[in-house]
């Protein structure tokens, strides 16, 4: 069982201006998951590129079965078993499951024509190894994000892939879901004969379900197929980041002279939320914690008037009020959001730095006729990008230019320029590394000692947990509880299960 | 396969059909010479070659992108048509082989520089549209032929039987049903509109971009390459402005059939009722004696009304799933 199944020797990749591998190596045995770590830019990417058939390799192997092989296309990887599931879903939203699974190689009938009722049978085959128990006919976009992803890897097991390459599979899956994806690469693991390459920034998962991790750092192998069982997460840490990991330590205490600044009671919405009570005090950060499709971001939204509250009372500083729209939100009552989809809603990637930090404020700064400099900008501006050190050659960078985190710093920045008193983050460090993501605890956390409200919205409990004060527990479009934090992982997180499960 | 009258609902067409049922009754019975025989056969030969004109642009619409340049081909098949038969005696069937060439030649040419200059289709087309309305212009000086054989100007005359039914509807009429087949039961049709539906899954899927776009062009040139046909067949000589007023008509019918603009959804029944909706208003307004004038406000009410249901379902569609897909 010590075969390997792809291994890539001493690979060299360059772009204009990085070295991005460096004598990188990877090896994958036969019938193994396999983790392959790194932070944003250590050359992780660049190495999945390259087993893909994406990029090219300056130099070194690809072997795969112990042959040579050269991929020059994704294709090519296709056609040698090697299948990946994408960060961003890749099913045609419009297609059924079956049709999208059989799409590369549609059954036809004796006249050429496409034969769905094949179709159905064919891939109910690949959704029941998958335990997917829907309709080969449903739309995909009728699907939850949970079951959209199991339907990409069945589609992957349909191509004959044997090599399975899994790029964060769970970021968007809540911790129930994810055990259950779990248990099913095992399953077909096990099963299938397939191995698996598990690209994660969620430690605990790794060590959950891998055999053998490699770590890149700087485009070169920090470990190479180390086993599992020889690491624990301080060492795993230290490899990818080449130092210990800074926990961030909250030492808040909650404030005594609570001083509610909002207030939900009753709350109904039309995307159907009943009985949402909340209150969020003066340099407060609470949490709301839940599973996908708990309708957390669903509140937010409904709170900042993006849609519709129908019943019950919002009180802002004691008064009551009604918030009909974002702009609203923001110029009246001082609320942004920060959404977790920062790609598609916070930012305007094909924009530079000024335009995007400066969009909340256009209307406080401009003159009498409504014309705004970028003068007038920068130096509104500049102090935040500056103090949140955002890495940027110039504020006229392009934001696509920049890293993940360096984006969400500026979607930060956004809402600070604003001079919020109530702040909305969503998902803040979703696809982050570990330096940023603790980065951007700090910064939530210095935000709320300096008197901002903070409502973080967030899947990942260890952050939950270390950043909120107090923690709401959504199911349901409902509340199903509330947890006083005192920032002690396991009996927090064991009162925040109970809720759930409940 | 059991069908449901609320699976009924969700299709584009079944609303568009009830629709045309609807105002037919309607009209029919404020004025009966609606169903006049005279008043069918008109009413169908407007929108025959509208039908073929309206799939043109569809099939561009689900790949993403658009086609100027359909009125641009449809008339520059139409002159040559015409002028092959005129002024070289061609004889009729290889005038029409020839039209179609050019149709698919046009159309290529708008597929294969979309592909290979990466540039989108909307700027690629605009300068094809110049480019063939002025090799038109050039070669006709603006003077149409008139002597169309009597084989072709027969057949634009030409009534199915003793039915009030043109014979110039039957060719859109199966044309509409080939590519019905071709968008829901074909390889080629099914990739093009997983490539509207998102470029980058189709190509991961190893759907080849190149051949989905030139295929979609080559045939939205063919089509209208027929459509410049129909049209000199029925007003019996080939004028060199044929085809001028296609483009923006093109775009209504799939839009008020449910398409999206930015790819991946028509429907081809729903934009052939789309068709014969724009037309039976039209004539509608005729026969009450509307000032011809304002036919297009009557034209943008309706796209606007379209437009508007479609997305109220979409939000409704949402909204459902938002609430009742929660695990």
């Amino acid at each position: 069982m010590n075969e390997l199944c792809l291994e890539i020797n001493s690979a060299n990749k360059s772009f204009p201006g990085v070295k991005a591998l460096d004598q990188a190596n990877f090896k994958l045995k036969k019938g193994s998951i396999h983790a392959l770590l790194g932070e944003n830019g250590a050359g992780k990417s660049t190495l999945i590129k390259i087993i893909t058939g994406v990029h090219k390799q300056d130099s070194g192997l690809l072997l795969i079965n112990g042959k040579e092989k050269i991929l020059n296309t994704p294709n090519d990887a296709t056609k040698f078993g090697i299948s990946v599931v994408h960060q961003e879903r890749n099913l045609i939203r419009r297609f059924s499951v079956g049709e999208n699974l059989m799409l590369n190689n549609l059954p036809k009938t004796a006249l050429g024509l496409i034969d769905y009722d094949k179709i159905a049978i064919q891939s109910k085959k690949w959704l029941e190894i998958m335990d997917l128990d829907i309709d080969p006919n449903t739309t995909v976009s009728e699907l939850t994000v949970a079951k959209m992803q199991l339907c990409e890897i069945a589609k992957a097991l349909s191509l004959k892939a044997e090599i399975l390459l899994l790029d964060e599979p769970t970021s968007s899956l809540s911790p129930q879901e994810s055990e259950n994806l779990f248990s099913l690469l095992r399953k077909i693991v096990r099963d299938e004969g397939v191995s698996i390459v598990f690209v994660s920034h969620k430690l605990e998962e790794v060590f959950n379900i891998c055999d053998e991790v490699t770590v890149l750092r700087d485009g070169k192998n920090a470990c190479t197929s180390e086993s599992i069982n020889n690491l624990d997460r301080k060492k795993l840490v230290k490899l990818m980041i080449g130092r210990e990991e800074q926990i961030v330590k909250s030492d808040r205490k909650s404030d005594d002279n609570k001083d509610a600044i909002l207030t939900l009671t009753n709350i109904k919405t039309e995307l159907g939320h009943k009985d949402i009570q909340l209150e969020l005090n003066r340099a407060e950060i609470i949490g709301l914690y839940g599973l996908v499709g708990a309708g957390r971001t669903e509140l937010v939204k409904c709170l900042i008037g993006l849609e519709k509250i129908t019943a019950g009372s919002v009180k802002i500083n004691g008064k009551d009020v009604t918030i009909d729209s974002p702009k609203t939100a923001l110029e009246k009552f001082k609320i942004g959001y920060i959404s977790e989809d920062r790609k598609k809603e916070g930012l305007i990637l094909i924009h530079n730095v000024l335009d995007n930090t400066s969009i909340t404020i256009w209307s406080q700064i401009k003159r009498a006729i409504g014309l705004v400099t970028d003068k007038m900008i920068a130096d509104k501006i500049n102090p935040y990008i500056s103090e949140l050190e955002v890495k940027t050659p110039s504020i006229y960078q392009l934001i696509s230019n920049l890293s993940g985190g360096n984006q969400q710093k500026i979607s930060v920045a956004k809402w600070l320029a604003a001079g919020t008193d109530i702040l909305i983050i969503d998902e803040p460090t979703v696809g982050i590394d570990i330096k940023t993501k603790a980065y951007l605890h700090k910064l939530i956390i210095e935000l709320a000692d300096k008197g901002t409200s903070i409502i973080l919205i967030s899947s990942d409990m260890p952050e939950m947990i270390s950043l909120s004060d107090k923690i709401i527990v959504m199911k349901d479009f409902q509340i199903a509880g509330i947890v006083e934090n005192d920032h002690s992982y396991d009996s927090v997180s064991a009162e925040i299960m109970e809720y759930i499960h409940k | 396969m059991n069908i449901k009258l609320t699976s009924l609902f969700k299709k584009d067409w079944f609303g568009l059909l009830i629709v045309v049922l609807i105002s037919i009754f309607i009209i029919a019975t404020i004025k009966p010479t609606f169903l006049s025989p005279f008043n069918l056969y008109v009413l169908m030969v407007s929108t025959s070659y509208m039908l073929i004109i309206a799939l043109a642009q569809m099939i561009i619409i689900a790949i993403g992108q658009m086609n100027l340049s359909v009125g641009a081909i449809g008339g520059l098949v139409a002159i040559s048509f015409s002028g092959l038969m005129e002024v070289y005696q061609i004889s009729v069937p290889m005038a029409v082989l020839m039209g179609l060439l050019i149709g698919v030649g046009c159309g290529f040419l708008n597929g294969y520089i979309t592909v290979k200059s990466g540039i989108s289709a909307f700027i690629i087309t605009l300068a094809t549209l110049y480019i063939f309305k002025g090799i038109n212009l050039g070669v006709t000086e603006a003077e149409p032929f008139y002597n169309i054989p009597e084989t072709v100007k027969n057949f634009g005359n030409a009534k199915v039987g003793n039915t009030p039914i043109p014979f110039l509807i039957v060719i859109p009429i199966v044309i509409t049903f080939l590519m019905w087949i071709f968008m829901n039961r074909t390889e080629t049709g099914r990739h093009m509109l997983a490539y509207g539906n998102s470029i980058q899954s189709a190509e991961l899927l190893g759907i080849s971009s190149s051949k989905v776009v030139i295929s979609a062009h080559v045939i939205s040139g063919l089509l209208a390459a027929i459509a410049g046909m129909l049209v000199v067949c029925r007003l019996q000589l080939g004028t060199p402005n044929i085809g001028d007023s296609w483009l923006l008509p093109s775009f209504a019918a799939p839009v008020i059939g449910g398409a999206i603009l930015a790819g991946g959804k028509v429907d081809v029944i729903a934009t052939a009722l789309g068709v014969l909706i724009v037309a039976i208003i039209s004539q509608a307004l005729v026969i009450f004696k509307i000032d011809p004038f304002f036919v297009q406000i009557f034209l943008g009410l309706m796209i606007l009304l379209a437009v508007f249901v479609n997305r109220y379902r979409e939000y409704k569609q949402e909204v459902s799933r938002k609430i009742f897909n929660i695990e």
